[in-house]
């Protein structure tokens, strides 16, 4: 395989400007993150240090293998959403290696009020068990939590992809024969309960982990039962008595000894066979990504610059190279494994459509795992582009992608517009993963068209109210745009759980490594298309 | 091939010296048959015999120690000699004559002679009587307290020893009046429990003392030679550790003087077969007769590699009625050869014996090399026999070269699940004195504080815990079974 | 998760940093790179630590690793991450009566100090007789139930004075 050859100049004033410009997107993307890893209320982790108690972090930390990696899911969701008091949706994810498995870590965080579940909480563990479903992850939860925050809980408990659909995964998980185990260092109260009850194992700390439907002061009012914690659901009760729980552990040191010691006993689920190469690094250093990519959405950049710097030996076998230019296709490999990627290089034609749709369609023939590097502003629109079929060239690569039958990856580069998103497997279309890079904007259309279509529509209400004061339609225009902005920037779409989320651009090619290595777990879906309208 | 010198022979013996004489006998088309008690029945020199008897004992020691069952044995597989081995009966007379009585071979000196110098007390009369110095002494009377009187008057640093011992038992030094008293009764007492007799006697205690010993031949008809001798001084708890030939640093006159006073005692006894006449050795270069063991020794091997003789076909030339297998003039001695006995013990906890499982031997391979041994992997080390688990023997063209290979095979041989004295061995010959060849038997006390553990510098530590963990299998699963690209992504956070 | 390993009393904590392109260790909080990797079991092997390679013999003696290297030998243990702070299921203050039955003998009284698996009381039951050990290391606080006393399933037979502290 041939290797890029870059046209990239480190030297230049705009790399250089581009580079500035995106490592500060990037350290205020770091700093965020740091805030909402650890940034916590003194009071709280006083009282977790009182309790005998880790951080979640430390409990991962050490449940992991050392000196393997940790690709932290959603590590921003929430971070626009309750004011902030949901760090991470109160949730940690990710996937990770224990005892030499691949699995689905998922921990509550007893930092933030006490591990409540808020609605993103329940919506980001439906999807760390979509992912484990998805991808055949194993799945260790480790339990800290009080429950659903009662104040929200019209938006966490009824609906199907609330709180309830996390038990409804975790039964089908274990249906699938996807292993589940809990880790209780906490309480695990009403639905809370569940997850170690339906875990296939689970191991409880003494003295501070306890299980039970409704805690002492609920069973007081409901019955006038007077109960203590330990009486009502704590560890030697558990694992004697009710055998609701499996291991009674004396701390949470040896509580993630046994669950490591519990998933030594697993076996190795067989992947299916992609093809694979002895990984290389790219011959580009992937930092240079800082310097390609420009300091504002609407100037274009090669996207072959950022695949040179995310592939093995930033070697890439380009499919059609002269066809349908705006739209790169072509195999790679990520950490060795085959890929097909399509990556945006322009709007979409309807050749850049129909080869897209083609090459999804020999990449299915040949068991090649899809990667799609979005940077799009949609289909091309007019009416010369609507009298070629620019519709219907859409939509069969819209059913081509949708209808794949091998694991599909998406990152989010500069833009995602219209149904150019859709083509190039936005959210909606199941791939496997999806990560947004933090310069990323996302919407039905850009920040300007939508801000002037907006006021332009409520400069008409006041134009008919007989308000036309320029001043004011200057306002309106722009707290128009300020919001719609602030709902296009990556940040947004991170906190709504739209992402898997926000990652470095240079951690690139790690997450999609591990994202690919974690689909391999499942079996390949079945061939086969709707129909197509030619 | 001619007719073997015997059709079969039994050795009354276990470990690396069972297996040493079975060794030259399958050499000489000679059949051997093993004695061994019940929980030897695996052992080594057991499936080395042609043929194995076992001896019912209560004790395996008990066992290797019944006459009886052992004649009978032989008896019973139709051996026509015993070669007793060293230890066990190979010095007790009633065996000898019981072999003789049974109209069997015994190879080794006669009944008489092994009585004559079994006794300490009529063997050093017999060799005064013979021109062989002795120390001052005195004897026993059974008077403890004229006994006392005597010994005073020959003065001080005395020696106390059993006159019916050896190896160090009941054995003691004294310096001054004071401590004599109690030292007679102690050694008494132990002379007692040890030999069944608790007569002592004390002779002049010879300072910083060198133990020469000298290997001698005889027909047993007046004829004798010497082998050169051997230089036995490093010893611990009074039992030889390292031995070498020829001595070190030993002047060729006097060397030829010991070795030819030896000589005139064996051809004296009108000694038959192999024997070994000890002397200690001043620093001034008197040297006094200590007693002679009527046995093959241990370190017999060193002398083999000087003189590349076969000392156990020698001894069965000789029993067989061949006379000596060579002339004095035909001896001839090249390089320098050292044996070190490797045994089951902590030398950093005063050499106590130590017990375990023989997990893993790993022994050099070198032709100037042997490695006397009955062990197999696997076998448990128990404290029913000696510790002395295996002689690493190690010739050089000369000292410095037999000394500095002797270090590289030590360090090279690796005898894991028992405690050894393998590296303090190396730590001994690799001290500036045993270069230097400044031997005495306080040796290993004398530098006690060079010859502790050398402690690990940091590198060391290092490769020692990484070798370690890797050993562990949980371990290692932990840095080996990692899935790709997991392994190679390594501890990435995003 | 680190391995505590102990040498001569002192305890070593040995993880992993890197296993790319060469494995990495942390030996107590210093890495180091171990190009080439002894494979399991007994015998003659060599390591290349940082660079250097140096043979060693290593020998597994029951939950131990004796290795000679550099002419020295030396028995290196690990820390059982179970021992310390009472396995599950121990760490319990009270010894319960596995199966219905009656005590047959009493080999302790209160106050004694008892390490985990030392027998306190002998139980018999259905003509078996079983030995109640010691669940954890402790003080025994009670014996509730004496010589010909009969008992039923999980009656609690001993209890241990509180732990102190958590390990």
């Amino acid at each position: 395989m041939r290797k890029i050859q870059s046209m990239i100049s480190t030297s230049s004033a705009d790399f250089r400007r581009y580079d500035v410009h995106n490592r500060r997107v990037v350290s205020e993307f770091r700093a965020k993150q740091e805030a909402a890893r650890h940034q916590r209320p003194a009071r709280d982790l006083d009282r977790l240090a009182k309790q005998g108690k880790m951080r979640p972090r430390e409990r991962i930390e050490k449940l992991l293998d050392p000196g393997t990696p940790f690709l932290e899911l959603s590590s921003l969701a929430g971070n626009m959403a309750y004011d902030g008091d949901s760090p991470s949706a109160s949730s940690i994810v990710g996937i990770g290696i224990v005892s030499g498995r691949e699995v689905v870590i998922r921990a509550d965080d007893p930092t933030v009020k006490g591990g409540a579940w808020y609605p993103l909480t329940a919506k980001k563990i439906v999807r760390a068990l979509d992912i484990a479903m998805e991808n055949r992850l194993p799945v260790i939860h480790l339990c800290d939590s009080a429950g659903g925050f009662l104040q929200l809980q019209s938006e966490v408990f009824p609906d199907k992809y609330m709180a309830g659909r996390i038990f409804r995964n975790q039964s089908i998980l274990s249906k699938m024969g996807v292993k589940q185990l809990s880790l209780v260092f906490g309480h695990c109260t009403a639905g809370g309960a569940y997850i170690p009850g339906l875990s296939d194992y689970s191991v409880i700390v003494r003295g501070t982990g306890a299980v039970f439907l409704g805690g002492p002061p609920l069973v007081k009012a409901a019955t006038g039962e007077e109960v203590s914690v330990e009486e009502l659901g704590g560890a030697d009760m558990h694992t004697s008595v009710s055998g609701t729980a499996d291991y009674p552990a004396a701390s949470e040191d040896e509580a993630i000894h046994i669950g490591r010691e519990i998933v030594a006993q697993w076996d190795r689920p067989k992947k299916w066979d992609c093809q694979q190469e002895t990984p290389e690094d790219p011959a580009y250093d992937p930092e240079e990504i800082y310097g390609i990519v420009p300091d504002d959405i609407k100037k274009s950049f090669d996207m072959r610059e950022i695949i040179a710097r995310m592939v093995d030996g930033s070697r890439f076998h380009e499919y059609q190279p002269n066809y349908g230019t705006t739209l790169i296709c072509g195999y790679a490999n990520i950490w060795g494994y085959k890929v097909g990627i399509l990556a945006n290089n322009g709007v979409l034609f309807n050749d850049s459509s129909l080869k897209g749709g083609h090459f999804i369609e020999l990449c299915n023939q040949n068991n090649t795992p899809l990667v799609f590097l979005q940077n799009i502003t949609g289909y091309m629109i007019g009416r010369e582009y609507e009298r070629r079929g620019i519709t219907k060239d859409g939509a069969k690569m819209i059913m081509a992608q949708s209808c794949s039958r091998v694991p599909k990856f998406t990152v989010m580069c500069n833009g995602s517009f219209g149904a150019g998103n859709y083509g190039m497997c936005g959210r909606a279309f199941d791939g496997r993963f999806l990560f947004t890079w933090p310069n990323h904007q996302i919407g039905v259309m850009g920040g300007d068209q939508a801000a002037n279509t907006l006021a332009e529509v409520k400069l008409n209400q006041m134009k008919r109210a007989g308000l036309v004061d320029q001043s004011e339609v200057d306002r309106v225009w722009e707290d128009t745009r300020k919001a719609y902005q602030e709902q296009l920037s990556a940040y947004y779409s991170t906190s709504e759980l739209w992402d898997d989320g926000i990652i470095d651009p240079v951690d690139t090619r790690n997450a999609l490594g591990i994202a690919i290595s974690a689909s391999l777990n499942a079996p390949l879906g079945d061939p086969g298309y709707g129909v197509f309208r030619f | 091939m001619s007719t073997p010198l015997f059709n079969k022979v039994l050795v009354a013996n276990r470990g690396e010296i069972a297996c040493r004489v079975m060794r030259t006998l399958a050499e000489m088309g000679i059949a051997s048959v093993a004695i061994h008690h019940r929980v030897e029945a695996r052992a080594k020199h057991v499936r080395m015999a042609d043929e194995a008897v076992e001896i019912a004992g209560d004790t395996p020691v008990a066992a290797h120690l019944d006459i009886g069952q052992i004649i009978a044995a032989a008896k019973a597989t139709g051996a026509d000699a015993i070669h007793p081995g060293y230890g066990f009966l190979s010095e007790n007379a009633g065996f000898a004559k019981a072999v003789a009585d049974a109209g069997l071979t015994f190879i080794g000196p006669d009944a008489e002679t092994i009585s004559l110098m079994g006794d300490k007390i009529s063997a050093r009369n017999f060799a005064e009587a013979h021109g062989v110095p002795v120390a001052p002494s005195v004897m026993p009377t059974g008077d403890l307290d004229a006994f006392i009187a005597q010994a005073e008057g020959i003065g001080f640093p005395l020696l106390i020893k059993a006159a019916a011992g050896g190896g160090g038992k009941g054995m003691s030094i004294v310096r001054s009046a004071s401590q004599l008293r109690e030292a007679a009764r102690l050694a008494s007492s132990e002379a007692q429990r040890y030999f069944g007799d608790g007569r002592v006697y004390a002779e002049t205690y010879v300072e910083r003392p060198r133990h020469i010993e000298v290997q001698v031949l005889g027909d047993g008809k007046g004829a004798a030679i010497h082998l050169f001798e051997r230089e036995c001084s490093v010893q611990r708890r009074f039992q030889k550790i390292i031995e070498e030939a020829p001595s070190a640093n030993l002047p060729a006159k006097l060397a030829a003087e010991i070795c030819e006073s030896a000589v005139r005692l064996a051809a004296a006894a009108n000694y038959k077969n192999a024997g070994t006449v000890e002397y200690i050795l001043g620093a001034d270069g008197r040297y006094f007769f200590l007693e002679m063991n009527t046995r093959l020794q241990v370190e017999h091997p060193v002398t083999e590699m000087i003189t590349g003789l076969d000392l156990v076909r020698c001894q069965i030339e000789i029993a067989a009625g061949k006379g000596l297998p060579l002339t004095q003039a035909q001896v001839k001695a090249n390089g320098h050869a050292i044996e070190c006995r490797v045994c089951a013990e902590n030398p950093d906890n005063d050499f106590m014996p130590e017990t375990g499982v023989v997990k893993y031997l790993g022994v050099p391979e070198e032709p100037w090399l042997r490695f006397e041994n009955a062990l197999d992997q696997g076998q448990k080390v128990t404290a029913d026999f000696d510790p002395m688990l295996a002689k690493l023997v190690v010739h050089g063209a000369d000292r410095a070269e037999a000394v500095d290979r002797s270090i590289a095979a030590l360090n090279g041989l690796a005898l894991l699940g028992v405690k050894t004295n393998i590296d303090y061995l190396a730590r001994v010959l690799d001290h500036e004195a045993f270069r230097d060849g400044d031997l005495h038997t306080g040796f290993v006390a004398e530098h006690k504080s060079d010859l502790g553990p050398v402690p690990l510098d940091e590198t060391e530590l290092v490769q020692l815990l990484a070798a370690a963990a890797l050993g562990f299998r949980d371990f290692q699963d932990l840095a080996l079974g990692t899935p790709e690209p997991y392994s190679a992504i390594g501890g990435w956070r995003n | 998760m680190a391995i505590k390993l102990t040498l001569d009393g002192k305890v070593h904590g040995v993880t992993i940093a890197r296993r790319h392109p060469h494995l990495v260790l942390v030996i107590d909080g210093v890495e180091h790179e171990v190009s080439s990797l002894p494979g399991l079991g007994d015998g003659r092997k060599s390591i290349t630590v940082g660079g250097n390679e140096v043979a060693f013999s290593r020998a597994q003696l029951r939950d131990r690793q004796v290795v000679r290297i550099g002419g020295r030998t030396f028995e290196v243990g690990v820390v059982d991450p179970f021992s310390q702070g009472g396995a599950g299921g121990a760490g319990q203050d009270a010894v319960k009566a596995p199966m219905p039955g009656a005590v047959v003998s009493v080999q302790k009284q209160a106050g004694d100090k008892v390490t985990r698996g030392e027998a306190i009381v002998t139980i018999e039951s259905m003509k078996l007789q079983t030995a109640l050990p010691a669940p954890r290391d402790g003080v025994i606080a009670k014996i509730l139930k004496g010589e010909g006393e009969t008992f039923e399933k999980d009656e609690i037979i001993v209890t241990l004075e509180p732990e102190t502290e958590k390990a």
